[in-house]
């Protein structure tokens, strides 16, 4: 758990961020986002000192550590960054050793936890540990960089728009990364992004900061659906507020069993899917399971994931014109099906109003 | 009509060219030269003339190994580069036993004070050689241990050669009998007097290129002044340095009894440090300003204090630039030493001055030839050392 107290950061006699007061319970994940200028990486730099405070108090687990040296405070609070920072003298397994080794560590302790990390970024030990950044790519240098904040096994981890300079291909799949992690170490994460879509996918908490200023701060649903004023409800946007709630639930919410087999058209388009031997569904375009002649496109992009926000599911649903897609597990096989009905169902049961967001 | 394709003969043009030189120069100029004595200029010998036939056909057949590596068609291109790396050691050797054989023939039946001197085309084909290797090094993208090696079967070679009585009839060997003693101690205090000026200039030059880094208000100044120094001739410094020094030795006697005096050690090590100064500092600066800001952000949030930051990411990332500086003053300490002699510090200027006054040029070349082959080595090697600091992920 983490309390900012009355953060204020004075420069020139100007207040960039002013008595910004929040608590943080452990395992949540917290989001500062506002416009530029808005002293929302200000505020997260002050909370491992990078920037020094002008007043007010910082408390993790209940030790006030305003007054603690801040190299030890730094040592227990991991910090990724937009640049990755890594040292490019280093290898992988080195630059992610960085914090336990000047814990002091032993080197089999640090050893195991390296190649632990590595494995909980899907980057092969192997193939990894003694390749220097220069030789990753951007999404490959990125995970790196947040292994090297969590290696430590740090009270907190702030990250500062670390996913801000990737590609967006390679940066929904970081933020998907990145709520598995999340979900599986329950770190206390504290996140600084100025995009709202990426805000909504991780956040369970949301800090929205205005002119140094603490405007609003609360579960992303109720910010929709209860804006502090009209800064906040601008900020969200109202046009689209209901495919951005569909930003915040996953597709495993809608998810039902599978039917072996599926045929479900719109007017003048046939597909359906089969299963191969290992059970992964090919979805076959222009076919029906009974015609004679097998065959025609499998198209791999007919599918959905579990862990997938019902926003992406329902936008392959329109682009592709099905009503329902096949959900598939990691190994590709088939584990469920989620369809247009499936949303209406849950929203008009209520669920809009009622549901808290899943973290 | 469609143009007639034009060939291409030589798939290595600068081994081309070079060749061309060497056999143009084996035809035009002498390779060596005859006099009655020491100080008058000597009857000019050709090649053909100063050979004998197994020699030439030597010369003749690392020749033509050599055509075939620069012609386009016959070797695949890293065999021939190999090839040409290869021959350099052969025609270096060559060229040392001809002209020691010459001088042992020629100088059998005449007088004791007849000399034998090198003339030009022993020098381009040293020359060539040289080039010839540095080419192929290059092209072969050879790393430091390759390099390193080559440069030790080449100092091999050169040793050989200079270790027997092949070379001793030669005129600058036996000036070099002649000052055998002083050229040893003339060689130590060559390499004291630089080191001890690059030990200062690193002790002094390191921490002010880590203030100019720190301070930004003190970097301008900080650079004005030294590149001041920079600009002085050197002759002018050692001159400007003689009143101030001599009175300071005078004024305080253990200073005085220590050396300190107008001329000598003294005003030549200080030169010496003014002038490594800047390209010291300016490195280490240089070095220091392009690690890069994100690696420093995040070594400062991850909890490393201002020292571990230094030692374990600045240093290390800025250690190349650093030692590229070094290799800059070294080689131009090297050189600057030279004229220090003429303040009478010694090194191997004191051969060159004395030389020129005797109008003795195999003197002369006693203090240059070494001069240069210490400034190559030690470029040389603090090449290799600035590869070998490279960060092993950049490399």
């Amino acid at each position: 758990m983490i309390e900012l107290q009355g953060l204020t950061k004075t420069y020139a006699g100007k207040n960039v961020v002013e008595d910004v007061s929040m608590t943080l319970e452990t395992g949540e994940f917290g989001v500062l986002i506002g416009p530029s200028g808005c002293g929302k990486s200000t505020t997260l730099k002050m909370i491992n000192r990078l920037v020094p405070l002008s007043s007010g108090r910082i408390i993790l687990n209940g030790d006030d550590v305003t007054e603690l040296p801040a190299e030890q405070l730094r040592r227990r609070i991991g910090y990724a960054i937009q640049s990755t920072g890594l040292f490019p003298h280093w290898s992988v397994a080195r630059n992610i050793a960085t914090v336990p080794q000047l814990l002091k560590w032993s080197k089999s302790r640090i050893d195991d936890r390296v190649d632990e990390l590595m494995a909980m970024f899907h980057l092969d030990p192997a193939e990894f540990r003694d390749k220097y950044p220069h030789q990753l790519s951007g999404g490959q240098a990125q995970r790196v960089g947040v292994a090297r904040a969590l290696a430590a096994d740090p009270e907190v981890l702030l990250m500062d728009e670390p996913f801000g300079a990737v590609d967006p291909i390679t940066r929904e799949a970081l933020q998907a990364e990145m709520r598995r992690v999340h979900g599986q170490t329950g770190k206390t994460i504290v996140f600084v992004t100025h995009d709202m879509d990426e805000a909504l996918q991780l956040a369970t908490r949301i800090a929205l900061l205005n002119n140094g200023r603490l405007v609003q701060y609360d579960r992303p649903i109720e910010m929709m659906v209860k804006p502090a004023d009209d800064f906040v409800r601008e900020f969200f946007g109202q046009a689209d507020l209901g495919l951005k709630l569909l930003s915040r639930r996953w597709v495993h919410q809608y998810q039902r069993p599978p039917s072996l087999t599926h045929h479900a058209t719109l007017p003048g388009l046939d597909h359906c899917w089969r299963l191969d031997e290992a059970g992964r569904p090919i979805v076959l375009e222009g076919a029906r399971l009974d015609d004679q002649h097998q065959h025609t496109d499998v198209r791999s992009e007919w599918i959905a994931t579990p862990e997938m926000s019902m926003k992406e599911a329902l936008s392959r649903m329109v682009w592709y014109r099905v009503m329902v897609l096949p959900v598939v597990d990691e190994t590709g096989k088939l584990i469920g099906e989620v369809g247009m009905q499936g949303i209406m169902g849950i929203e008009s049961d209520g669920g809009l109003h009622a549901g808290g967001p899943a973290s | 009509m469609a143009l007639p394709e034009r060939r291409r003969w030589f798939g290595n043009r600068v081994l081309a060219t070079l060749l061309i030189a060497a056999v143009a120069s084996a035809v035009l100029l002498p390779f060596a030269s005859l006099s009655p004595n020491r100080l008058v200029s000597g009857q000019p010998v050709m090649l053909w003339q100063a050979l004998a036939g197994w020699q030439l056909a030597t010369f003749a057949l690392i020749g033509l190994l050599l055509l075939i590596a620069a012609l386009a068609g016959p070797l695949p291109r890293r065999l021939a580069l190999w090839l040409s790396l290869g021959a350099t050691l052969p025609l270096l050797a060559l060229d040392f036993q001809a002209l020691g054989a010459y001088a042992h023939g020629a100088l059998a039946n005449a007088s004791p004070a007849a000399r034998v001197s090198q003339g030009a085309t022993f020098w381009i084909l040293l020359f060539v050689s040289a080039l010839i290797a540095i080419d192929a090094l290059q092209r072969l993208r050879l790393g430091p241990a390759g390099r390193a090696l080559y440069g030790v079967a080449a100092l091999a070679v050169i040793g050989v050669c200079f270790s027997g009585e092949l070379l001793s009839p030669v005129s600058i060997m036996r000036e070099f009998a002649n000052q055998r003693d002083n050229f040893i101690d003339q060689l130590v205090r060559h390499l004291l007097l630089v080191g001890g000026a690059l030990l200062p200039a690193l002790l002094v030059g390191l921490p002010l290129g880590l203030l100019a880094n720190r301070r930004a208000r003190l970097r301008n100044g900080l650079f004005s002044v030294l590149n001041v120094f920079q600009t002085l001739p050197s002759i002018a410094v050692f001159g400007l340095l003689i009143a101030p020094l001599s009175a300071l030795g005078r004024a305080v006697p253990w200073l005085g009894e220590l050396g300190v005096s107008g001329i000598g050690v003294a005003p030549a090590i200080i030169a010496l440090v003014l002038y490594s100064l800047l390209p010291i500092v300016r490195n280490t600066y240089a070095g220091l300003a392009g690690v890069s800001t994100g690696a420093l952000e995040a070594a400062r949030g991850m909890g490393m204090t201002t020292r571990q930051i230094l030692w374990r990411v600045e240093i290390p990332l800025a250690l190349p630039v650093i030692l590229s500086g070094l290799r800059i003053v070294t080689v131009q300490a090297i050189g600057l030493v030279v004229v220090a002699a003429l303040i009478g510090a010694g090194g191997f200027g004191a051969f060159i001055f004395q030389g020129l006054g005797q109008y003795a040029i195999d003197l002369v070349l006693l203090g240059a030839i070494p001069t240069i082959v210490l400034a190559v080595i030690a470029d040389f090697a603090l090449q290799i050392l600035v590869s070998l600091s490279r960060p092993s992920g950049t490399r």
